[in-house]
């Protein structure tokens, strides 16, 4: 039967979503493409379901443009809403965080240079959710999480993976695909840090580990995005020091522009991030409006 | 039964064939070896000996008579008890001459096989004869054995009860393996609900249709029985001699008088209540279906599409309407209904869901005469949508109805819905518990 099957909405975790680097392009006309995770989910759409953190708006007032971090217990997605989602667009204009939100959308890449890949969801739908429904997604989640280690677990004991002999064994054959495929373009997967993430997930949501609060889940959120971005200005400034051999520092203006680059930030987070650097004795001024690296 | 069969004329057969060349004790005794020693049937030992003492085992006359199903392409001497199923002409040339020749199908209780009359002119058969054919022979045609009817063979007709009736055992199967276009099967299942309906055949007549839904330990089918068996609620039914067909990628058992319908003790299956849960599914086992008639789904609404909520239909064609204009009926007085066009989504797959107006309300808390209110007062009937949206999605669902399936994909029209609680801690400890192993 030819019949066109909706694509499914995987419930992943956000951290193994934003650990895959391999986008398998549809081959015929108007067929989908599919982000492969480290562990062999072949994702077109998603379905998440975390705390909504923040959002920019990077459009003008009239005809706002959408980013978001929807953060679950393992990292954050980075959601996007433009002119062609308007549904979602005014739904998170009316949006305050922090809250508890659903998140449906397609898989999105994005590839600024050779070495960083980048991806996020884009929403078709983004709902507020209750803490109830959270942690159903988060059962969900592992629920699929575990089909995925579990298949790992089979492929293991095989010379070569074999999509047929997991299909025998009575795995889906479309995640069998995508094991196979991701065990042909990732290099040593950490199976260990997937089965703690496992564990962690789903204690997290027994009463004895007591759940961590809304603002806490955004203050954890914040203090690990500013680290993100604090290592990684440093990355571009040694980058500019090796490159250019520069010895008294590279101009602000520059580690500014290329940062904002790269990063979805404002200029406020970057000359916080710069001035926590300097506090902290990482970076100094040997000139006026270079910086440099205190090694 | 061929120990039993009184060797003389055989061995007088063989005889004559070999020309005396063996005594009448050798041949019984190569008669025996090869039938009640090795089990070779009569017919072809016969042949073997005369082979083996280098006769022509074309000189043979007398064979056993042997059913259709047992024909190996190569029997000489050949008779055979069966029925005339068809019977055409046509013409060949031999030897630049035109010559009429018959050919059809001929069948007994085990099978059919095609034929060819090769002499017309003292054989008379026609369709539907019962006949018994001696001294035929057998050859394969198309890779299949085929019943030759030569010079030497001859036909007559015999007693119609001589040749028992074709009768294939049907196949059993289980309600969850039924396919399209199968047939001769025999279904063990409980009426989940039946109704009677008059329909009109292809040919104009009225005729009684009794269909509903049944149910065995693997899953639910519908059935239509054309004939008045007296089949109620709750019976446990043997049918046999139904066959299959599709609707919509959802498979239907039907039979007709001819089938046998036999009534079993209740305790042969389980009771109604847990034959209903028989048929949970994921989405993606039902995507391979096609289709599942009654089936349970669980999973989460992820969509509602627009067309939902609160809307209005032709009161001449129930087509929704758009800004109080048919498309057909152009401007019309709209009858208001509610609805939800919807998708769920359980991980494996994902389809479309319809929600009718008693269950919307169900779903919405409130009638279709408040949501009416709501919509007026607020000047737009989106907002019965919005509230639609509010109540579902993200919202873990149980939706119970029959799944069907086209080129859009699959469909499900609810019977019933209900909100899934989950057990977040024990899911979450057993599965931490597989885990940990
Ligand atoms: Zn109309």
């Amino acid at each position: 039967m030819s019949m066109i099957n909706r694509e499914v909405a995987w419930r992943v975790f956000a951290s193994e979503f934003n650990e895959s680097t391999l986008e398998i392009e549809g081959t015929e006309e108007r067929a989908p493409s599919y982000l492969v995770t480290p562990l062999g989910a072949k994702i077109n759409r998603l379905y998440a379901v975390g705390v909504l953190t923040e959002k920019e708006n990077i459009g003008d007032p009239e005809e706002p443009m959408w980013r978001a971090r929807v953060t679950d217990q393992t990292g954050t997605f980075f959601v996007s809403a433009g002119q062609y989602q308007p549904e979602v667009t005014s739904t998170l204009t009316n949006m305050e965080p922090p809250i508890f939100v659903a998140v449906v959308g397609k898989a999105n890449t994005y590839k600024p240079d050779d070495e960083t890949f980048l991806t996020s969801i884009r929403a078709e739908i983004i709902k507020e959710v209750s803490e109830e429904q959270r942690d159903n997604w988060i059962i969900e989640a592992a629920r699929s999480l575990k089909n995925r280690l579990d298949v790992a677990m089979e492929a293991s004991k095989m010379d070569e993976v074999s999509v047929e002999e997991l299909v025998e064994l009575g795995f889906d054959e479309n995640l069998a695909e995508g094991f196979k495929q991701a065990s042909e373009h990732y290099d040593s997967i950490d199976f260990n840090r997937y089965e703690r993430m496992l564990e962690d997930s789903l204690r997290y949501v027994l009463p004895e580990y007591e759940s961590k609060s809304i603002e806490d889940i955004e203050q954890e959120s914040e203090d690990e995005r500013d680290e993100d971005l604090e290592a990684f200005i440093l990355d571009v400034i040694a980058d500019f020091e090796e490159r250019e051999n520069l010895e008294n520092g590279v101009d602000y203006e520059r580690v500014k522009e290329k940062v904002m680059e790269e990063k979805e930030i404002t200029q406020e987070d970057f000359e916080e991030s710069v001035n926590n650097l300097r506090s902290d004795g990482k970076l100094y001024e040997p000139v006026l409006g270079n910086l440099k690296r205190i090694d | 039964m061929q120990e039993k069969e009184n060797l003389a004329p055989h061995i007088e057969d063989i005889n004559r064939a070999l020309n005396e060349k063996l005594s009448e004790e050798q041949i019984e005794e190569e008669l025996r070896t090869y039938t009640e020693r090795y089990g070779v049937p009569l017919g072809s030992a016969k042949r073997s000996i005369v082979k083996k003492y280098d006769g022509d085992p074309q000189e043979l006359y007398i064979s056993t008579d042997k059913k259709i199903e047992d024909m190996e392409g190569d029997e000489q001497g050949l008779n055979l008890k069966c029925r005339v199923v068809s019977i055409d002409d046509k013409e060949i040339e031999v030897d630049d001459q035109p010559k009429q020749i018959w050919y059809g199908i001929l069948g007994d209780d085990t099978g059919t096989i095609p034929y060819t009359l090769w002499e017309a002119k003292s054989i008379d058969m026609e369709k539907g004869d019962t006949i018994k054919i001696e001294n035929a022979y057998v050859n394969m045609w198309n890779e299949k054995p085929q019943v030759n009817i030569g010079s030497k063979a001859s036909v007559k007709k015999i007693d119609e009860d001589e040749v028992p009736q074709f009768e294939r055992q049907p196949q059993k199967l289980s309600l969850k393996d039924l396919r399209e276009d199968m047939r001769d099967l025999e279904i063990t299942a409980r009426v989940m609900s039946i109704e009677e309906k008059t329909v009109n055949t292809q040919d104009g007549e009225e005729k009684q249709l009794y269909s509903g839904v049944m149910a065995d330990e693997t899953g639910k089918a519908q059935f239509s029985a054309w004939h008045d068996f007296g089949i109620s609620e709750d019976d446990v039914l043997k049918v046999k001699g139904g066959y299959v067909r599709s609707w919509r990628g959802v498979p239907q058992y039907s039979f007709d008088e001819n089938a046998d319908v036999q009534f079993l003790d209740d305790d042969e299956l389980p009771n109604k209540e847990e034959l209903q849960q028989t048929s949970a599914y994921t989405i993606s086992d039902l995507a391979k279906r096609g289709g599942a008639v009654d089936a349970i789904v669980e999973a989460v609404m992820i969509d509602i599409k627009s067309g939902s909520g609160l809307i209005f239909r032709c009161p001449e064609c129930n087509r929704v309407i758009q800004k109080g204009a048919c498309r057909v009926h152009g401007k019309v007085d709209g009858k208001a209904d509610l609805r939800v066009k919807g998708i769920l989504d359980d991980g494996t797959g994902a389809l479309t869901v319809v929600i009718n107006r008693e269950l919307t309300e169900d779903i919405l808390g409130y009638d279709i005469d408040r949501a009416m209110d709501i919509a007026k007062d607020e000047m737009n009937q989106e907002v019965i949508r919005d509230d639609i949206e509010e109540k579902l999605i993200a919202q873990p669902l149980k939706v119970r109805g029959n799944v069907t399936s086209d080129d859009y994909g699959l469909m499900l029209i609810a019977d019933e819905v209900d909100r899934q609680s989950i057990d977040v801690e024990k899911e979450a400890r057993e599965m931490l518990d597989e885990v940990r192993v």
